[in-house]
């Protein structure tokens, strides 16, 4: 299992590299809308309003959106890709079957998605004047966060593979999570501030922005109850992701698109 | 459909002393719903033993490439069972350690690698610790003159060479079954025929391929047994040799050089043969050839040879039989 993941990341790495320019272009787009919303909203309140942690709250926020996006669409885009060029077969040919190979994938894709959206982070910091605290304790949240996310992409992996044309509900998908990651769930009242713990990713994005913008310290019974989401809707994805990948042999239509 | 009944004396299948490395039983396989459904692949049963090349023949659509992507646990069978080595890669992934493909088509590689990391790559994939996989990356790629390439994106290579880095690919795992869906299609002759020597290669290494083709003459040189299939159902399946002497008659073409006097021809044309300059048609018995032979003598002879079928006939005449049957 390390060797497959030393491969994918060997892999992902090589094609970044021999074809940089798109990731830079994103890379950028992503910075520049982020300073467009920032200016719109600044232009509406009025010169007078100040921001204070909630710009903080709403980077974290907007940072976590655009790592998510690259997370949920990473398996279905990856799977479509595949079967396009025509390598999905062969990666389904794989003894170690697909959930790991594609887990795997995930794991070398995050750890390059990483890197880039740390360079994300420190622009918008640079552009927005916000200062972000970067406790050590903001990688358990972030690991629980990521495992939901991951979750998440192997059931629009599943989409893809059973529905084959999936760009229509990764768009749709995209504002619900701008909603679940930018929505300051933590701060709920009521019934919600239970419910909350249900629904995806929502503990651990709630936890970063304590970490991050609030300067909290980390609530271990929060982050427990984060982590137990982030499992669970890892273990739900993948078992979808197996039941789509059963479902599409049964089809005949693995390598379709 | 009486061909498919036709008992086979000679299958190699039977007289085979090498061990059976694939087995499938009984395959089905329906597409759709309702009014749409329609039968893929029915009751296919085929065997393949180490060092064997089966040629898989069918026309467009008749259930080939079905068949093998759910050999190769690619697509689910309804009703059978596959069995490599032992194992049925569809209740245990492991199965496929023993299975290489190059399915149809040219994107079998990642375009942006190189051969060396394709190789690499797909051999971790395929189990292989990826030091081994790398050295033995590298064996291929000698193997395959493909050395001064190894450092080149896949997307720059030629055609020709992309195969063949494909095939191996297919063999980096060292599997025992080898699966090739029209391997040399869109190839040029040379590249065509390194493929083909490639695959004989490969055969003699040990390994069973499973080789699918329109190319007729390819399938003739390289195959052991021929098993062609239509509307998802195996018509015929036989040794390749066995196949074309059962669809060659047993006329002969004889050519000769002089001329034949009066009584020499009068001999030949009371054996029934014909004549036509220096050129004689014997179709009669194969005992009275040599009398033929005889009445022929002192003239020196240029060629004797017996009509043989090829597998283009062969194949053209089994799918208009059952068709018309």
């Amino acid at each position: 299992m390390i060797d497959l993941l030393y491969v994918e990341l060997k892999r992902t790495w090589i094609q970044f590299i021999r074809y940089p320019a798109e990731v830079i272009a994103g890379l950028i787009i992503t910075a520049s809308v982020f300073y467009g919303l920032f200016l719109s909203a600044k232009y509406m309140a009025g010169p007078s309003f100040a921001f204070g942690d909630r710009l903080d709250a709403v980077v974290v926020g907007y940072v976590l959106w655009t790592l998510n996006l690259y997370i949920i669409n990473d398996v279905a885009i990856n799977l479509q890709s595949e079967a396009q060029t025509g390598t999905l077969e062969q990666v389904f040919l794989s003894p170690f079957g697909a959930p790991r190979v594609f887990l795997a994938r995930a794991i070398a894709s995050l750890v390059l998605r990483f890197a880039l959206i740390s360079g994300v982070v420190v622009i918008l910091m640079l552009l927005s004047g916000s200062r972000l605290a970067f406790p050590i304790t903001l990688v358990l949240p972030f690991i629980s966060l990521v495992m939901a996310g991951y979750g998440f992409a192997f059931m629009m992996g599943a989409c893809a593979l059973v529905f084959k044309r999936v760009q229509q509900v990764l768009g749709i998908v995209q504002f619900l999570l701008l909603f679940l990651l930018a929505a300051p769930f933590e701060e709920s009242t009521g019934l919600m501030q239970y419910f909350r713990f249900g629904l995806p990713m929502i503990p651990s994005s709630g936890l970063l922005r304590d970490l991050m913008a609030r300067n909290l310290g980390l609530d271990w019974v929060t982050y427990g109850l984060a982590l137990l989401n982030g499992l669970a809707y890892l273990a739900i994805g993948l078992w979808i992701f197996h039941w789509a990948e059963r479902m599409a042999k049964k089809r005949g239509s693995l390598s379709g698109y | 459909m009486q061909l498919a009944k036709r008992p086979n004396k000679h299958r190699a299948v039977e007289s085979s002393p090498n061990a059976i490395v694939l087995t499938t039983h009984d395959l089905c396989k329906s597409y759709g719903r309702g009014k749409q459904r329609f039968d893929a692949v029915k009751h296919v049963s085929l065997t393949l033993h180490q060092g064997e090349v089966l040629a898989f023949l069918g026309p467009n659509g008749a259930g080939k490439t079905t068949t093998i992507k759910m050999i190769a646990g690619l697509v689910r069978p309804d009703r059978g069972k596959v069995t490599i080595a032992g194992q049925d890669p569809h209740r245990h992934a492991r199965a496929l350690r023993n299975v290489g493909a190059v399915l149809e088509g040219n994107r079998n590689l990642y375009w942006r690698l190189t051969p060396e990391e394709n190789l690499e790559y797909f051999g971790v994939l395929r189990q292989v610790p990826r030091k081994i996989a790398h050295r033995r990356g590298l064996e291929l790629l000698a193997r395959f003159d493909l050395e001064e390439k190894r450092n080149t994106p896949v997307q720059k290579l030629s055609r020709g060479m992309q195969q063949k880095v494909a095939i191996a690919v297919a063999l980096i795992h060292n599997p025992q079954l080898v699966l090739l869906d029209e391997p040399t299609l869109g190839l040029d002759v040379e590249a065509g025929e390194t493929v083909k020597t490639l695959v004989r290669q490969i055969a003699q290494e040990g390994r069973a391929i499973l080789l699918t083709t329109h190319q007729l003459n390819v399938a003739e040189e390289l195959s052991d047994r021929v098993a062609i299939i239509r509307r998802g159902r195996i018509i015929a399946e036989q040794p390749t040799e066995a196949l074309l002497q059962e669809f060659s008659d047993s006329t002969y073409q004889l050519k000769f050089e002089g001329t034949l006097s009066w009584e020499q021809y009068c001999k030949i044309t009371q054996l029934g043969a014909t004549v036509d300059r220096a050129h004689i048609t014997y179709a009669g018995a194969p005992e009275h050839l040599y009398t033929l032979l005889g009445a022929l003598h002192p003239l020196p002879l240029i060629s004797v040879h017996r009509d043989r079928a090829d597998l283009t006939q062969v194949f053209l005449k089994l799918i208009k039989d059952t068709q018309d049957a």
